[in-house]
């Protein structure tokens, strides 16, 4: 059983509705993207390109970040999602540093949109803050990173385990328009309106995502740093898959 | 003799070891130092408290975008490599026989004892949460972390050096059982620090920081920094007079063995920082177009030039090495430009957005907060604080005689 | 052990309580009302919290598309937002800022009860002072308002002004209010702030005064103007999943898409062509022209030469009577008057896209069957807009893609149940009176604005002017011209003297000015029914049920009209009380259900509460080869006469896809005065060249993004993180420059900038785009508040966007011309 992504940026529009839902879902603050959408510009008017590319945690096989961390916070687990335990997280954030792929969060930071929604929605002292909307607490598990974060730990996305740790067993895939499953669907792949992402199992050559895979020829992000990403782009006509981690090329 | 012998330390109590630091003896100017150094930490510390306790780590410029890791950090990095070059420095007579490095031997221990606990301190401020380090980290026993063994070393670091000055301070130079703490405080900082440098030169995803060379260049420029804090703490000591110094002391002062180590030392780091950058400049590898942006910086050009290439002519001159506010003024520049390079490092090898598109067009941009610098005022005044406390509790200026005797020196001036 | 955390946990702990609970209710003010629980009752709020999930069926609010949403809700705290399975639109998916519905629900700058102003003086800088009333002391306010003007004969100076109607029980009720009450302006809808002209060039040539629906998945060619398909053209959640379609199924759809700048949507497509604003005409007329003379017509629709020749020439006249048209009607007076000279090379002049594009898109539209031509904004809020509209409607008949299979066609309307009661029964004699035929106060049906259904923008000035008349008491539903409006600061000046009633449950501008709050629930609270916009022709109705019981003291719209209703004298009171409440009117309504049940089960209101959406399949009409059949049950078998074809679905005098407008002939000597076109031409689909406004030197176009929540999604701060990712917008929104234009100016990327006009000037950042054009800048629209809550305020930009804007309309529909003027930059 290895859980795993995949994203056809053919499909995918740009519209960040991916990002709007997993902030929503997991209570993440403004400008906190778990799930990004990240846009590139290049070239000059009037052949200017502007490409985009969702990016969600990787789950790596190997993750760096993992490997680096000095308590065992950060741990894979056995359906093979990269986790972080709260409890275990003495904000080092040297799993920041090593994810090559910056998804990785520590919020105890200046905010970006002011005031200060932590302000605003004040903490009830053990979160670090509280939105109204905040998910029940029957669902928040510290021990997997999911829910409001208490402060200074490093915050990422958990493939929305308190989702798919429910799915029925032996699944292969997760598909949102099931509604036996979709409950069990990561948000970001739930709410995707051209249905650009898929969601199943890496480990069952019969799964969707598996044979997503192998027709459309996925591809994984920087895969010569060998993290080895559970997370494939079918990059099809968009050609999104970005190079280069800098926007700036010049 | 106010000093107390060190069987009388144990049994000695708060008012008499306050009498004893306020005193001004014989350094009056160590007094002062401990003074200014005592209330200013008293208020860097409570404004990083404030800071911490209504903000949390809010309080500092870091960042999810990219810079993780700030100038706490770095300054921690600067401190904890300082320690290492001063063991470096201190094992040159001790373990090595270069015996006319004898007299800033004991001096050198101490200072990096404090050197090391100031850095922790630093640390300690700047991690989410320093408490929970305590058990997390042992029962974690995550050995495939660089992080965890430096914890590992650094901790066993401390303790063996603690345990040599112990030993120094009761005058054992030369027993079996010094001689061991010695090669074994060596020994651990020489790992110690190599996994600092492998913390950073492990990481594949970050190239400025990518290399497996990275603890040798920590090792050399660690040295420099330890060299440059014996030769200007030492002054500090004696008000950069020499008169008041020992003759041994005044001997290597006014010697060339002395300026000669320390422009070898910086001109080792300058072709390490010269080829480190000619490398980044010139390849073409996605990550390092850091480099382009950091020679540019007027920071970097004061760094390299006022504070490297500078000092190495210094101390290179034959008629400026010797002269003491020469090699007070190299020292001091070496530090500064080795705290520069320390946050360079640090914050050159993350400001090139990682996967953050149009959020982030250019660099990433980062200046420390004033709590951030209030750090660095906390780490300094603990320095000096500590420094000066061990000035007059312990004999820093002992060495041992010939015969592994200890000496009591004979100053010109009181001591 | 872990001293320092507890320390920082304690202090918080203190923070989160006593102190900084006692500055709130101390420091007061509208923004400050907390009305979230004690962390004593929040602790025991997560203690209890082991309730069930409840899922509501509902409807998203951020647009008008009506995507029926699932509403996650446990112990009575909602939590979650998704796209409903139930719902065609939605099919469980989402934009992005449907999932903003909790922030918006829990919002802590909404009002939280009825409330009136106490300080009299109005303006920005004034604080309203507002103080709490009771429902029934802001009723009876209204009602002895309108009754006091009802009884000096002066009930037209009272106005209903809105935005969003949300169906039947709701604005759905103005039009009888009006009517009762005696007022013509009790129903003004902001359509021509939003795009009448891409309605009315449709009801020119098409007779059909509507959005289109478009069949997407059955289409092969989308040639889109100026409508950002990917970002907002309605319903956008059903667009993007129609994309994913599109791009993937064989054949693929290709898309070319023509705009000012590179946003999501031409960076999607597979050809992106960047336009001079408010020239898209040209271009269209000019694909029209290559795709006559290269004979690449639907010859089954439009018809034929009779001897099957192509004289088509470019230049060269042709003889009407050698063609046969058969669903088109003018086409040969179109080519000998307008389309001969149309050739590519005149439309690159004009629109500066290079002849070889426009060729090459027009051979592309021309020979993929079947092909879209849409159209929005971009090419509409210019003085030419309707004519422009024309032109690019007019290519949907060349292409025979009217009522076609993978064609566009349009929206049936909802079997509802009669109401309890029949307005007109309820007419009194003051309201049927002569003395009531008084002009409406936007002017709408006179000489000014003949065609035009409706001019929000226009009462400011018409009321500061007292032409026709000023208003006594204006009502506000859902809309905000304060802030909105082009030139807003007529408004501020304008509702000094109005007694304004804003029913809004947010702090907006034209609350600000407001002497009466009435807040309306949000949307999560309401029961509401809404008819689908044009989506896919078959009809739909979907209901909004609440998901949480209101949380603060607020009264939904409709039900404030029914309670004003109720306390006029007179048959009127009669009527209101008959009707009872929106929950009444939405059952009543509802009971169309028992003699046409939807496809998904729905009889009635229960059913219809449980799935949030009614809908019968399929649409009832197709063309077929040139040919129009209806359903006949099983299939598009039975075949339609023209008088048919003219009823319900050509609705022209003529019964044709009118390529001379009858309808604009009708009003040939208004158009002749307002646009210079002689009389004898108005009828044809032509360029006409935009009048730019502002007499700067840079096109100003303030477009939405895909987080353009309605109205709101200034002060919501996901929203706003997110706003402009194209050029990184992530707290402001930038100001889009090409580099060459700003270097001229001496801005340097990310420089403050002022963007100045005769009417106006405001500061924004811009960022160097290599993706928009050097002669015009791009900002996005809804930012720069100075009002509507406390992230929206103080934010840059340092105003609307319309405060450079000049009121200046296009004249047959009416709509604002947005994107006509023409600003300077500078350094700030």
């Amino acid at each position: 059983m290895k859980w795993g992504m995949v994203i056809d940026l053919e499909k995918c529009t740009g519209c960040q509705a991916c990002s709007v839902a997993c902030g929503m879902e997991n209570n993440r603050l403004p400008g906190e993207h778990w799930q990004d959408v990240l846009f590139y510009t290049e070239g000059e008017y009037p052949s200017a390109q502007l490409k985009w590319f969702p990016r969600p945690c990787m789950h790596c096989e190997n993750p760096s970040c993992m490997h680096v961390c000095p308590t065992g916070a950060t741990y894979k687990t056995e359906d093979g999602a990269v986790l972080i335990n709260w409890d275990k997280c003495i904000g080092c954030k040297y799993c920041m540093i090593a994810c090559p792929y910056g998804v990785r969060f520590y919020t105890d930071e200046k905010p970006l949109v002011e005031p200060n929604v932590k302000t605003v929605f004040k903490s009830d002292g053990e979160h670090s803050w509280s939105p109204p909307w905040r998910m029940p607490a029957t669902r928040e598990d510290w021990k997997r990173g999911v829910g409001v974060q208490p402060n200074d730990v490093v915050s990422k996305c958990t493939f929305c385990y308190h989702r798919i740790s429910k799915a029925p067993k032996g699944v292969a895939d997760l598909d949102p328009n099931d509604p036996n499953l979709r409950d069990y669907t990561p948000a970001c792949v739930v709410t995707c309106a051209p249905g650009a992402r898929y969601f199943g199992d890496l480990d069952n050559p019969e799964s969707e995502v598996s044979k997503l895979i192998a027709k459309k020829r996925g591809v994984r992000l920087l895969d010569h740093l060998g993290n080895k990403p559970q997370v494939y782009y079918l990059a099809g006509e968009a050609g999104a898959v970005p190079s280069s981690r800098a926007n700036n090329k010049s | 003799m106010s000093m107390p012998l060190p069987e009388q330390q144990a049994q000695m109590s708060i008012p008499l070891l306050l009498k004893t630091l306020l005193a001004d003896g014989e350094s009056p100017s160590m007094t002062r130092v401990l003074k200014i150094s005592v209330g200013v930490l008293v208020i860097s510390l409570a404004i990083v408290f404030f800071a911490l306790l209504t903000q949390g780590h809010a309080a500092f410029n870091t960042n999810s975008y990219g810079i993780t890791w700030g100038l706490p950090i770095s300054t921690y990095v600067f401190l904890v490599l300082t320690s290492t070059g001063l063991t470096f420095i201190a094992s040159l007579s001790m373990l090595f026989g270069f015996e006319e490095f004898y007299p800033v031997a004991k001096r050198c221990v101490w200072l990096a004892v404090v050197t090391l606990v100031a850095g922790f301190t630093v640390l300690a401020l700047e991690l989410g949460h320093p408490f929970r380090m305590l058990w997390a980290v042992p029962l974690g026993m995550q050995y495939v972390s660089p992080m965890f063994w430096m914890g590992v070393f650094y901790t066993l670091y401390l303790v063996l050096l603690l345990a040599k000055f112990w030993r120094i301070n009761a005058g054992d130079w030369d027993s079996p059982l010094s001689r061991a703490l010695g090669i074994a405080s060596f020994v651990s900082v020489v790992i110690a620090h190599s996994t600092l440098g492998l913390l950073f030169g492990m990481m594949a995803m970050r190239p400025m920081w990518y290399d497996a060379m990275l603890p040798v260049y920590f090792l050399i420029t660690a040295a420099l920094s330890g060299a440059a804090f014996t030769v200007a703490f030492t002054y500090l000591s004696y008000d950069i007079d020499r008169k008041k110094m020992a003759p041994a002391l005044r001997e290597m002062a006014f010697g060339r063995a002395l300026p000669n180590v320390f422009a070898t030392l910086i001109g080792i780091t300058i072709l390490a920082a010269v080829s480190r950058t000619i490398t980044g400049l010139w390849s073409n590898l996605d990550g390092l177009q850091v480099y382009a942006h950091l020679v540019r910086s007027p920071l970097f050009q004061a760094e390299f030039w006022l504070g490297l290439v500078l000092p190495f002519f210094l101390m290179l001159s034959p008629t400026l090495q010797r002269q003491r506010k020469m090699q007070v003024t190299a020292a001091v520049l070496v530090m500064v430009s080795l705290f520069i390079g320390r946050l360079e490092f640090l914050v050159v090898g993350q400001m090139l957005p990682v996967f953050k598109g149009s959020w982030i067009p250019g660099f990433i941009e980062y200046t420390p907060s004033f709590t951030e610098w209030m750090l660095v005022v906390v780490a300094v005044a603990l320095t000096f604080l500590l420094y000066a406390a061990g000035d007059k509790l312990f004999r820093l200026d002992e060495y041992p005689g010939p015969k592994g005797e200890e000496m009591a020196p004979q100053g010109a001036g009181a001591r | 052990m872990n001293v320092l955390n507890t320390l920082i946990t304690r202090r918080r702990f203190l923070q989160a309580t006593g102190v900084a609970g006692a500055t709130a209710a101390a420091g007061a003010g509208l923004d400050r009302l907390s009305g979230f629980p004690t962390l004593a009752e929040a602790k025991s709020a997560l203690a209890a919290e082991e309730g069930k999930t409840v899922i509501t069926k509902s409807v998203c609010h951020q647009c008008p598309a009506r995507c029926g949403i699932d509403v996650y809700t446990t112990n009575g705290r909602v939590h979650a937002i998704y796209g409903s399975l139930d719902s065609p639109i939605a099919n469980g998916k989402l934009c992005p800022k449907g999932h903003l519905g909790a922030y918006i629900l829990y919002d802590p700058d909404r009002f939280k009860g009825p409330m009136k102003r106490t300080n009299p003086k109005k303006g920005r800088n004034e604080d309203p002072k507002f103080v709490p009333v009771s429902w029934d002391e802001a009723l009876n306010t209204v009602a002895a308002r309108l009754q006091s003007l009802r009884d000096k004969g002066e009930s037209h100076r009272f106005a209903i002004l809105f935005g969003r109607g949300w169906g039947a029980s709701d604005a759905g009720l103005l039009g009888t209010f009006g009517k009762l009450y005696g007022s013509p302006n009790a129903e003004i809808n902001h359509s021509s702030m939003c795009s009448d002209a891409s309605k009315k060039a449709k009801s020119c040539l098409d007779g059909n005064y509507s959005y289109n629906a478009y069949d997407y998945a059955n289409t092969n060619y989308v040639l889109n103007f100026g409508a950002s398909f990917l970002e907002a053209f309605r319903p956008f959640n059903n667009n993007m999943q129609q994309w994913g379609l599109m791009r993937t199924k064989s054949p693929k759809t290709r898309v070319t898409v023509v705009d000012v700048h590179l946003n999501t949507t031409a960076a999607a497509a597979d050809r992106a062509l960047y336009v001079k604003p408010g020239t898209d005409g040209a271009m269209a007329l000019a694909i029209a022209h290559v795709m006559l003379t290269e004979g690449l017509w639907d010859r089954e629709f439009v018809g034929d030469f009779k001897d099957g020749v192509n004289q088509f020439k470019p230049g060269l006249p042709v003889d009407p009577a050698s063609f046969k048209e058969k669903w088109t009607l003018g086409l040969i007076e179109w080519w000998n008057n307008e389309v001969k000279d149309r050739t590519p090379k005149w439309a690159a002049e004009i629109t500066t896209i290079p002849e070889k594009e426009i060729i090459a898109v027009a051979r592309e539209f021309g020979t993929t069957r079947p092909a879209i031509a849409l159209f929005e904004r971009g090419p509409t809020t210019h003085t030419n807009g309707v004519y422009n509209g024309m032109a690019i409607h007019a290519l949907n008949a060349l292409a025979g893609s009217m009522f076609a299979k993978g064609g566009l066609f349009y929206q049936m309307g909802v079997p509802y149940g009669p109401l309890p009661v029949k307005a007109d029964d309820y007419v009194d004699d003051y309201a049927k009176s002569g003395d009531r035929k008084k002009p409406r106060i936007d002017r709408v049906k006179t000489e000014d604005w003949p065609m035009a259904s409706n001019m929000l923008q226009e009462i400011a000035r018409n009321h500061l002017a007292g032409k026709p008349y000023q208003l006594d008491t204006a009502m506000f539903y859902l809309t905000n011209p304060t802030f909105n409006s082009p030139d807003p600061k007529a408004w501020e000046e304008a509702l000094k003297d109005i007694f304004v009633i804003d029913t809004s449950p947010f702090p907006g501008e034209t609350a600000m000015l407001a002497d009466l709050i009435l807040p309306d629930h949000t949307y999560l609270e309401r029961l509401q029914c809404a008819e689908s916009y044009p989506f896919q022709g078959w009809p739909m109705t979907t209901l909004r049920v609440p998901a949480v019981k209101p949380l603060y003291d607020t009264k939904v719209f409709g039900d404030v009209l029914i309670e004003i209703g109720k306390r006029i004298k007179g048959p009127m009171g009669e009527y209101y009380k008959a009707l009872k409440d929106t929950e009444n009117v939405i059952r009543h309504l509802a009971k169309g259900f028992e003699k046409a049940p939807g496809d998904n089960g729905v009889t009635g209101f229960d059913t219809w509460k449980d799935k949030g959406v009614w809908y019968k399949k399929p649409y009832l009409w197709q063309q077929i080869r040139g040919e129009f059949y209806e359903w006949d049950g099983k299939s598009y078998n039975k075949p339609m006469k023209p008088e048919e074809v003219k009823a319900k679905l050509i609705k022209t005098e003529s019964g044709k896809f009118e390529l001379k407008s009858s309808y604009l002939e009708h009003y040939a000597a208004y158009i002749n005065k307002k646009l210079g076109i002689p009389e004898e031409r108005v009828g044809f689909p032509q360029w006409v060249a935009p009048q730019y406004t502002g007499g700067g030197d840079l096109h100003f176009v303030t477009p939405k993004t895909a987080m353009h929540a309605e109205g709101r999604s200034a002060n919501l701060p996901h929203a706003i993180a997110l706003q402009q990712p194209t050029v990184g917008g992530n707290k402001t929104v930038y100001l889009e420059i090409h580099p060459d234009t700003a270097r001229k100016r001496g801005i340097r990327n990310g420089d403050k900038v002022r963007i100045k006009s005769p009417v106006g000037g405001i500061e924004a950042i811009a960022r160097y785009y290599q993706g928009v054009r050097p002669d015009t800048v791009v900002l996005p629209q809804e930012h720069g508040h100075w009002a509507m809550g406390r992230w929206a305020k103080n934010r840059l930009p340092t105003g609307s966007t319309t405060e450079v804007t000049a009121n200046v309309s296009e004249p047959i529909s009416g709509l604002a011309a947005y994107y006509t003027g023409k600003v300077t930059v500078e350094r700030a």
